[in-house]
């Protein structure tokens, strides 16, 4: 037997050993899996500083010595929860951002109970957003607030930016925030004001289940599911894999209801008639014109985003205020942006960067 | 030839996974793209939203005639309470603005110091502000 013979077989004698290794793991790990319980998952330590009804305000515990003047309060969008920004160690935003000097607070949502049917856009842009802007400056004895918006939650951001220009905003992020509804991409398509009877989906359900909006958010990739599920049960062998999967599959899986008349408002007025980008939207009497904004504003947006397209979110700058603008457009898509190994190295470098030298 | 490593078959099957997630995704958002599936996929939604609706008011008029209260009178009641205590949260509001003419960077606060500054390379490129 040559020498290079002799090597090939040792390669191959330790990749089956190596194939028989993982399969014995993948049983075991496997076993473990489907007997655990759901993953664990926004564990960076906090407080519920104020709730009612659909709305939760969390302050994260501080982790840094010092820390900036100017509080950050996230806005999470209104279809999912808001441990997306609290999800494994080492791929959390919030500590990131606690552990690099800010002062964290989140909007959360409850799923909406049958009674807050009626919530409209005025409810969560005049009334949530303002509130938890005012229990952010009590609790920390500060006038500013810097607002960070995840995609629809950059929207009602966006709103209140607009129609509250005396307020205490400082800076403004916006994370996947989509600004011309027409070029939603398949959303505009379903949308179809000639097809979509949204009188009909509000007035017999009341508020939209979770089910009715994750399945709008599944059907755009509908080989996403499984294709998961057999990379996860390939890998099982890979602890920090495993609980990576779990930990966004359970962030998947507990999508949120709407609030119906906030459906048919965001349907009609945003989607159909595209108020946000022409400038005709009008909330609680106040003109939302993003013009109006003049405060330091960063676009976030991402090159492969499905939910909130390029074309979608491009407009933004353009169309506010500010003398003080900026987009970052990165790799990625509309979850991984902000959350996983791709956000940690890509965008809360450039976020943090961006806040710090404002913040002060 | 003897010096190639021999092939992987879950790395094999990983390339699998994706080449068949993606176009799976792109069949099915040519198919879902066009008017004819969003006029299809409406149309039976419109139906199975017809069928509830008429089990919900058969539902509710049997209740009626035990007279007794239907869904909706239960949610409309709920709601009043909810108005309710939105307007306490607004009065909370209110109260809260009235005694914080005082600005809240008057509040005295114990905590860590907020005099945290920016590293000096974070400066850079940065107009003064």
């Amino acid at each position: 037997m040559t020498n290079t013979e002799a090597t090939g077989d040792d390669a191959v004698g330790a990749r089956v050993r190596g194939m028989v290794d993982r399969a014995i793991q993948r049983g075991v790990k496997g076993f473990q899996y489907a007997t655990s319980g759901p993953a664990k998952v926004g564990l960076t330590p906090k407080t519920t500083l104020y709730g009612r009804g659909t709305l939760q305000l969390y302050h994260y515990k501080a982790q840094a010595d010092e820390l900036y003047r100017v509080p950050l309060l996230l806005v999470m969008a209104t279809t999912n929860k808001a441990f997306v920004f609290d999800l494994l160690p080492g791929q959390r935003m919030v500590e990131f951002l606690l552990k690099r000097g800010f002062d964290v607070f989140v909007v959360d949502w409850n799923p909406p109970a049958p009674e807050e049917r009626g919530l409209t856009l005025e409810d969560y842009t005049q009334d949530f957003i303002p509130t938890c802007i005012r229990k952010v400056q009590q609790e920390t004895g500060q006038n500013d607030v810097s607002v960070i918006g995840y995609c629809m939650g950059g929207v009602l951001s966006l709103i209140y930016a607009a129609t509250h220009t005396d307020g205490p905003l400082k800076n403004l992020v916006c994370l996947t925030t989509p600004i011309d509804w027409k070029q939603m991409g398949l959303t505009t398509m379903w949308n179809d004001p000639r097809y979509f009877d949204v009188d009909q989906v509000v007035d017999t359900l009341g508020v939209v289940p979770a089910d009715f909006i994750r399945q709008m958010f599944e059907m755009q990739k509908p080989a996403q599911r499984l294709a998961g599920q057999l990379r996860a049960s390939e890998q099982m062998w890979n602890d920090e894999f495993v609980r990576s999967y779990r930990a966004f599959q359970r962030w998947g899986d507990e999508t949120l209801p709407l609030a119906g008349e906030y459906m048919r408002q965001t349907t009609k007025e945003l989607s159909w008639d595209n108020k946000l980008f022409t400038g005709e939207l009008v909330v609680g009497g106040r003109e939302a014109k993003l013009a109006n904004i003049r405060v330091p504003i960063l676009s976030v947006v991402a090159e492969h985003d499905h939910l909130a397209p390029r074309d979608a979110t491009k407009p933004l700058l353009d169309l506010v205020g500010s003398n003080d603008k900026q987009e970052i457009l990165l790799k990625g898509g509309h979850v991984s942006l902000i959350a996983g190994p791709n956000a940690v190295g890509r965008m809360w470098p450039r976020l943090e960067r961006w806040l710090a030298v404002r913040s002060t | 030839m003897a010096n190639e490593s021999p092939p992987d078959p879950a790395a094999m099957f990983r390339e699998f996974v994706t080449t068949w997630e993606r176009n799976i995704n792109s069949v099915a958002n040519q198919v879902m793209g066009t008017e004819s599936f969003s006029r299809l996929m409406q149309e039976a939604q419109r139906m199975q939203l017809a069928l509830q609706q008429a089990t919900s008011e058969a539902m509710g008029r049997r209740l009626a005639a035990m007279n007794m209260p239907t869904r909706e009178d239960v949610i409309r009641l709920a709601e009043k309470l909810s108005e309710v205590d939105r307007r306490l949260a607004r009065i909370e509001v209110s109260l809260d603005t009235d005694t914080a003419a005082i600005t809240p960077d008057e509040v005295p606060r114990v905590g860590r110091p907020r005099t945290r500054q920016p590293p000096a390379e974070y400066l850079q490129g940065e107009k003064p502000r």
